[in-house]
């Protein structure tokens, strides 16, 4: 009887909590999704612009490329965010939290996502750019009609792991009062002195929105792989 | 037919670093006029082809086409790209494209053809290589012969008035080269100019109004077929042929 009620009791307030709480999440889901999406969509226009800095032949803007990309690697992203929040104030730019947030995610993948970018663009084969230019394109007719197209194909698999590590780190806009999953969480477990089953929403959300995630990404890139043979 | 100069080809020198590769060529490339290029390997002969359409940058000499001199400007570089045409060794046909749109994409981009026009052209073209079956499919799936016909027919699209041959049937296997020379073949009797770059002197005999023999980066002796391989000068066209045969 005892083992049954150790057992069974704490079970039953497990699942009570569960169902009392999860609703109680879609706020915090949304935010997530709305850092999230914003982020990625912003990071990957970062990034594709910096590879173009990157492959001009202007050595000025390479150098700028080359600054960020090693500043955003050289430091952890819970101090970009903490700069961008608290530090960009003090110099008269000072932005809402969730705009905060966002720029900061961007910002921090899209020096990632143009490593990607770069290293599929210079992975196409040259003679590519030579049948184009030997059409009579010009490069930058050649590089959005014919190199871009294939980059981005060959990108997919590293970009989605980029995805699914932005949604991740949307986790961290946290520290910067974004009451998003993980923060929501954080302040449902205080409430109920009870985080485990709290904890344990927040984590099937998560594994949800990335689960879905990357199986758009397979069924993209299984999409995209028409012209293999 | 065969008088209006087509492309010039001036005291063309072209240096890697210090490696002279090209020491001075000059041709004259008229309307209609099938020229091969023959010579051993590293002889020079894809860099002359590359430096007429400027995929490398020459260090002296000059280029006309129709009569006027090519700057070495992308605009004029451009313009004279659309004019001469290229078919590389490797086909380099654009794998995220269907046949259908390699043919149609010169076009389309370059020249701002209607989509409708541009398809139908590329439909015609198609046929006329033998392969408006294959309109939709992807390059991948098609032979090296099929691949090179496609090159072909999209390097037409442009309406060129010159086409380069790189070695066009050199990566292909032997059961496959006769289809691309056909296709080559009914071109040079459409009239089309051509220079090709070949080591396959039966067709080259066969198909050229000229031969141009390149040795170490000079054009070494030129003539009709009759001339270069019935009546060659040069030992070194005499070697050279004798160590084809
Ligand atoms: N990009 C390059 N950089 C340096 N040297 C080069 C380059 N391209 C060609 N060469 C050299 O220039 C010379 C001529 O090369 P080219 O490719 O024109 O010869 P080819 O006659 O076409 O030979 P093949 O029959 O093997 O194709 C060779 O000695 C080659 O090594
Ligand atoms: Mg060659």
């Amino acid at each position: 009887m005892d083992l049954f009620n150790g057992f069974f009791i704490p079970l039953k307030e497990f699942f009570m909590v569960v169902i009392k709480y999860a609703p109680k999440f879609d706020q915090a889901v949304l935010l997530t999704l709305e850092l999230s999406v914003f982020s990625i969509a912003l990071g990957t226009i970062i990034g594709l612009i910096v590879t173009i800095l990157k492959l001009t032949k202007f050595k000025g803007l390479q150098k700028i490329a080359y600054a960020y990309i090693s500043i955003v690697r050289g430091t952890p992203l819970l101090l970009q965010l903490y700069f961008i929040f608290f530090g960009l104030p003090l110099i008269g730019l000072e932005f809402n939290a969730f705009i905060s947030a966002t720029i900061g995610l961007a910002f921090h993948s899209g020096a990632y996502i143009s490593e990607i970018f770069r290293g599929a663009i210079i992975s196409i084969d040259y003679g590519q750019e030579e049948a184009a230019r030997a059409l009579g394109m010009s490069k930058i007719e050649a590089f959005i009609h014919i190199i871009l197209p294939q980059a981005f194909k060959r990108s997919i698999p590293s970009l989605g792991n980029q995805f699914i590590i932005a949604v991740k780190d949307s986790s961290l806009a946290s520290v910067i009062t974004i009451t998003e999953i993980t923060l929501t969480a954080r302040q449902f477990s205080a409430a109920t002195y009870n985080p485990f089953p709290i904890l344990f929403i927040a984590g099937v959300y998560y594994y949800v929105i990335i689960t879905i995630l990357s199986k758009s990404l397979k069924a993209l890139e299984r999409r995209l792989q028409v012209d293999e043979r | 037919m065969k008088d209006k100069l087509m492309i010039k080809v001036a005291g063309l020198h072209k240096y890697y670093d210090d490696l002279e590769v090209l020491k001075g060529i000059d041709l004259d490339v008229h309307e209609g006029e099938v020229i091969s290029i023959i010579g051993a390997s590293g002889s020079g002969k894809s860099t002359l082809l590359r430096c007429i359409n400027f995929l490398e940058t020459k260090n002296k000499g000059d280029i006309y086409v129709n009569g006027k001199k090519i700057r070495r400007s992308a605009g004029d570089i451009n313009k004279l790209r659309e004019k001469v045409g290229m078919v590389f060794q490797r086909f380099n046909l654009f794998p995220h494209k269907t046949v259908l749109q390699n043919v149609m994409v010169g076009p389309v981009v370059i020249k701002k053809a209607k989509k409708i026009e541009a398809r139908n052209k590329a439909l015609k073209l198609l046929e006329s290589v033998g392969l408006e079956d294959k309109a939709d499919v992807y390059p991948a799936m098609l032979s090296g012969g099929q691949q090179q016909r496609v090159a072909i027919a999209r390097a037409l699209a442009m309406n060129p008035n010159v086409l380069l041959f790189d070695e066009p049937t050199s990566a292909l296997d032997p059961e496959l080269v006769g289809e691309v020379l056909q296709v080559i073949d009914k071109l040079a009797k459409q009239g089309m100019t051509m220079l090709i770059v070949t080591h396959e002197m039966g067709f080259a005999r066969e198909v050229s109004d000229r031969v141009v023999f390149l040795h170490e980066g000079k054009i070494e002796e030129s003539g009709t077929p009759d001339d270069i391989f019935e009546r060659p000068q040069s030992e070194r066209l005499q070697a050279f042929i004798a160590s084809i045969w």
